[in-house]
């Protein structure tokens, strides 16, 4: 990029304003395999992408959850979110619903029982 | 998605359909707050293979701070959804870490393939494909893969996003 283009992208983003630390975010890259090294424009886009992912998850989880009621972004929320939308698809094995235990097994029984029954 | 080491296929999961009716559910204590901590403190002191858990995740307080700027001002946000927010940024790294990655040695090793003595080869993607995700895909090239005659494994790569409402407007040319 021209240095002309470059200051236009820098005042864009208030001088490169990011609040997630860049170095952190290189190590979290490189623990992927046959990653060795990483261009500075690529981390820094990585994230600046990371930051606006975050957002985008907790705005969509809000809106869709119990914001209206509870007025607060809970677990629920980002589990429904990520069973829901197809955009966060990729989160679905670490976003897993809830349940409490003794209703799991209440549910097991169930279907021991049904089992049982044919 | 292809089978690779991180998979989004639920059926692969232990605890699947077949015990429930329906998704994937994880035990849950009784109390129902948002207590749990998601990761094992005493990480460090036993095999070497493990990262701490500073190194695998970004601090809690500035994924916190994004959430909360992100969401209307007067709302709240639970605990454990910052903590489990934080590991999804983490996989959100991962993911787009190692898509490109696979892109881009396929197309290395095919230009590499009838060619010897290959100059700098420059290729420039977009995440468009790789994500089904429709919110990152757009026009966005910045960035160079670039590999000379030795091989080396340097990857620069480009991820491409489309402009989200709400959120600050970013103009790259």
């Amino acid at each position: 990029m021209s240095a002309k283009n470059m200051e236009k992208v820098e005042q864009a983003t208030n001088r490169k304003n990011i609040s997630l630390p860049m170095s952190r975010v290189r190590l979290i890259m490189k623990s992927s395999p046959d990653v060795s090294c990483i261009n500075q424009d690529a981390l820094f886009l990585t994230t600046k992408a990371t930051e606006l992912f975050v957002q985008h998850l907790a705005l969509s989880s809000y809106k869709n959850g119990s914001g209206k009621e509870t007025n607060t972004l809970s677990y629920s929320d980002l589990a429904n979110a990520a069973e829901e939308s197809e955009t966060f698809q990729f989160l679905t094995d670490i976003l897993p619903k809830k349940i409490l235990a003794r209703e799991y097994l209440k549910s097991l029984e169930e279907m021991e029982k049904d089992a049982d029954n044919l | 998605m292809d089978g690779d080491s991180s998979t989004t296929d639920t059926t692969q999961l232990g605890i699947t359909g077949e015990y429930m009716t329906g998704g994937t559910y994880v035990l849950q204590t009784q109390d129902d707050d948002g207590d749990e901590s998601f990761n094992d403190h005493e990480d460090g002191n036993g095999s070497k293979d493990y990262f701490r858990e500073q190194d695998i995740y970004l601090p809690i307080a500035n994924v916190a701070r994004i959430m909360k700027n992100a969401i209307p001002q007067t709302g709240k946000i639970a605990k454990d959804a910052k903590e489990c927010v934080q590991e999804c940024v983490s996989e959100f790294i991962s993911f787009i870490t190692s898509e490109p990655l696979k892109l881009y040695l396929q197309k290395f090793r095919e230009a590499m393939k009838g060619e010897k003595g290959i100059n700098p080869v420059a290729v420039s993607e977009g995440l468009g494909e790789e994500l089904t995700d429709d919110s990152f895909t757009g026009q966005l090239p910045a960035g160079l893969i670039t590999a000379d005659g030795q091989q080396q494994n340097v990857m620069v790569y480009t991820t491409s996003y489309q402009q989200i409402p709400g959120v600050q407007q970013i103009q790259f040319s």
